[in-house]
């Protein structure tokens, strides 16, 4: 086999831009102890000059530890692949990356993302580990300075590292406010004994409420991985540094998306909504009960009988798609997610010809004849929002599904599966879980769609009393409303 | 096989199938390195055509396999022909040795090749589309395992069949779910979007080179416009654009007009929730004037 590329225009690529300090004698930093070291071991003999090698293992390193998965495999295929082409045309290379390498669409903008800044010129990727030192700097200092303000009479408080990356970055106000604070209580001349761990409740109290208020400012402070080689951090940190502007909106809270993100975000809906309903309404393909002969299957058995059909085989029938029925909660609480949830109402309604849906707060409503009438997503919101009378209101799920079994009681049957969208925040709690098990016992199933953060999911009963009926999945993020459909949402009973 | 970047752009050209030179080149390293080649994208973006187009190149056979839900291994693979077993078993009822039938009958006469055993089995290099794999179950997606690893399929009654001539595997996909990370890692993938103006300029004049240039360049940047628009589900195929050129030519209009969009408008958007989008957000005056925009007259 040999390679020929046949474009003369190839000519023009002469400057290899891929060249490093590798490529010029200088020995790589080991990465020791990580996938850095086994994937390394893994690709000998492809016969690419080592320092390619390593720069394509390098780069495999960041873009993993960045989410994207590759396996080992991938990045042997990539080297062989390497071969086959000529490296000076660097619109090749990165193709020819990007083919082996990344097998997930959604993953092509971050990987090209990566490319520009790991394959950058030597003077810009210097730039990078400039920027990334004094960084480091900034951060060491301002963690110095925390550890030494937050002390009480001369002894360091007992705080996490969250802690004091939160006072690290909360505005020089606020830092100023619990300074004067601390230094009061330290001049007090009298104090209980206990007063020391009352004094940092107090403490942590307060960085609490700037850490959920700070959000994602902070964010890249605290889960910063440190990838074990600072050339791959400062490309981290720019990467991070060119991913801000609000481009990352799959990590965001739905309810802060800004509206120029809208767009975007509602294609992303659309398209889990439709990858959803696909996940749940495929039908599952025999099932146990015995109803026709399988003549077929009946004739290959009876062969081993020499022909006589001694056993009879049996085609069971195919099970329905289950019927969908969507719950969802548009009280007071839930109105900053009001975008996420008639987009995925909407969403699902356009791909799904069978679904019932109901919106409810104090009392609850069918909206599904709003979409039969083919209108597009704008009118078909706005007739719905200006005629129901949910909006906004109080939660009171127990009444809504009482309602709801009044009103279709036909339709809640071992077939229909119930979608929850809710941040399970209601009134009257324990009548709402008598009631949710009630529904429970008539469905196949309930998936609930909960769009508070998991993180804070302990923080509420409620969230744990409906997690032991319903199949609970996070979505606060358009990633968690990703992960919710690589999960198996429920099981085939 | 001595192939080279050089003769497979070429062999695109001659079967008129216009791309960029990065499918060109992932679809050239899927070929050198004998691995699959996963294509994913929107509905109408060419990628069944892909598999057509690479049978054409290589002259040979195309074996395709539709996928749906619950495609299993015998629609897919192999099947015994019971039907003549059974003829033969009641012949030789009387007069056979039993080992003898039994061996007889398990033989390569009586099975029944589906696409993949007789992709494998060709006694020359094929082309297998695997087609839609997003809409086949999980447990046959990872019975593809063995068959795209390896180019090997166990038959118990016969053993492990090996494949003659590695064949030139495409997979297409819709992403209507996400397929198993084992199948993506044996493949190479491609994402292929709908093309840019200026490539569907191209397109249409390799396809219907009757139509005029002006009347060429209006209609990938009215298709263009409409595709754009978020509302509307399912936006217009290559294969579409090509037909409504057909049917713009065939009506002698050498410009686009609003009326003749009015008219022929239901060749690109097929279902009446778009058309009303179209109506309501676009318009065919608009589509006419925006698509007019820069083009002499």
């Amino acid at each position: 086999m040999y390679f020929d590329d046949g474009n003369d225009a190839n000519e023009e690529h002469k400057n290899y831009p891929f060249e490093n300090e590798h490529s010029k004698g200088r020995q790589k930093k080991a990465i020791s102890g990580s996938s850095y070291d086994r994937g390394r071991a893994n690709i000998s003999g492809t016969g690419l000059p080592d320092y390619l090698e390593n720069n394509v293992i390098r780069f495999v390193y960041l873009l993993r530890s960045a989410g994207i998965q590759i396996g080992s495999s991938e990045v042997i295929d990539a080297l062989h692949a390497l071969q086959l082409i000529p490296l000076t045309n660097k619109e090749y290379f990165k193709a020819t990356l990007k083919a082996t390498l990344i097998k997930k669409a959604s993953d092509q903008e971050l990987f090209a993302r990566y490319f520009v800044l790991f394959f950058a010129s030597p003077e810009t990727r210097k730039e990078f580990q400039e920027a990334r030192r004094e960084k480091l700097i900034e951060h060491r200092a301002r963690m110095e300075e925390a550890e030494k303000v937050l002390s009480f009479r001369g002894e360091r408080m007992d705080l996490s590292e969250t802690d004091k990356i939160v006072y690290a970055y909360m505005p020089a106000k606020e830092q100023k406010r619990l300074q004067d604070f601390l230094a009061m209580n330290e001049s007090r001349e009298t104090l209980e004994q206990d007063y020391r761990p009352f004094l940092e409740t107090i403490v942590k109290g307060r960085l609490g409420f700037w850490h959920k208020q700070l959000g994602r400012e902070i964010e890249e402070e605290l889960n910063q991985p440190d990838v074990g080689d600072e050339g791959l951090n400062a490309i981290r940190d720019a990467a991070a540094g060119a991913g801000r502007g609000g481009s990352n909106i799959l990590t965001e809270d739905m309810q802060n998306i800004a509206r120029k993100d809208l767009p975007r975000a509602t294609a992303i809906i659309r398209k889990m909504t439709r990858l959803l309903v696909y996940r749940i309404s495929r039908r599952y393909r025999y099932s146990k009960n015995r109803r026709k002969l399988d003549l077929r299957s009946t004739i290959r058995c009876s062969i081993q009988y020499g022909g006589t059909p001694f056993l009879l085989k049996y085609k069971s029938r195919r099970r329905k798609k289950p019927q969908l029925l969507l719950l969802c909660d548009v009280s007071g609480s839930m109105i900053r997610y009001t975008n996420f949830v008639l987009q995925f109402i909407y969403g699902l309604n356009t791909v799904v010809k069978r679904i019932e849906s109901f919106v409810f707060s104090e009392g609850l409503e069918r909206i599904t004849p709003y979409f039969q009438q083919g209108k597009n997503f704008d009118s078909t919101i706005e007739s719905i929002i200006k005629e129901s009378k949910q909006w906004g209101g109080g939660t009171s799920l127990d009444r809504a599904i009482k309602s709801l079994f009044n009103s279709c009681a036909e339709e809640l049957n071992r077939n229909t599966i119930v979608i929850i969208v809710s941040d399970t925040r209601t009134v009257r709690h324990r009548n709402a879980i008598k009631e949710v098990q009630r529904l429970r016992d008539e469905v196949k199933e309930i998936i609930w769609l909960n769009t508070l953060p998991q993180g804070d999911w302990d923080k509420y009963s409620s969230v744990q009393a409906f997690q032991k009926i319903a199949a609970m999945f996070p979505c606060n993020t358009l990633t968690d409303l990703e992960q919710v459909l690589g999960r198996k949402l429920f099981f085939d009973g | 096989m001595h192939l080279t970047l050089k003769d497979l752009r070429k062999g695109f050209e001659n079967v008129g199938y216009i791309c960029d030179e990065e499918t060109i080149l992932t679809v050239y390293l899927s070929l050198v390195l004998e691995k699959p080649i996963l294509i994913e994208g929107p509905p109408g973006v060419g990628k069944t055509e892909m598999g057509k187009v690479l049978s054409q190149i290589f002259d040979t056979e195309l074996i395709r396999l539709q996928c749906y839900e619950g495609l299993d291994e015998n629609k897919a693979l192999y099947e015994w022909n019971y039907q003549k077993q059974l003829l033969k078993i009641q012949i030789n009822r009387d007069n056979a040795e039993t080992n003898e039938l039994e061996n007889d009958l398990f033989s390569p006469e009586y099975l029944l090749e589906r696409p993949l055993l007789k992709a494998i089995q060709s006694p020359r290099k094929v082309v297998l589309l695997v087609d839609e794999i997003d809409k086949s179950d999980d447990e046959f997606e990872a019975f593809l395992f063995e068959l795209l690893s390896d180019f090997q399929v166990s038959v118990p009654e016969l053993g492990t069949i090996r494949a003659n001539h590695i064949p030139i595997v495409v997979l297409t996909s819709n992403s209507e779910r996400e397929l198993s990370d084992g199948l993506k890692r044996r493949c190479i993938f491609l994402y292929l979007d709908f093309p840019g103006i200026e490539r569907e300029v191209e397109i249409i004049r390799a396809k219907v080179p009757q139509a005029g240039e002006n009347l060429t360049k209006e209609i990938a940047k009215a298709v263009n416009l409409i595709r754009q628009n978020a509302e509307i589900r399912k936006k217009p195929s290559i294969a579409e654009t090509l037909d409504w050129t057909r049917a713009l030519v065939s009506l002698n209009k050498d410009r686009l007009q609003s009326s003749t969009i009015e008219l022929t408008l239901n060749l690109l958007l097929k279902n009446r929730a778009d058309q009303r989008v179209f109506h309501e957000q676009i318009g065919a005056k608009a589509l006419r004037e925006n698509s007019r925009a820069g083009i002499s007259r």
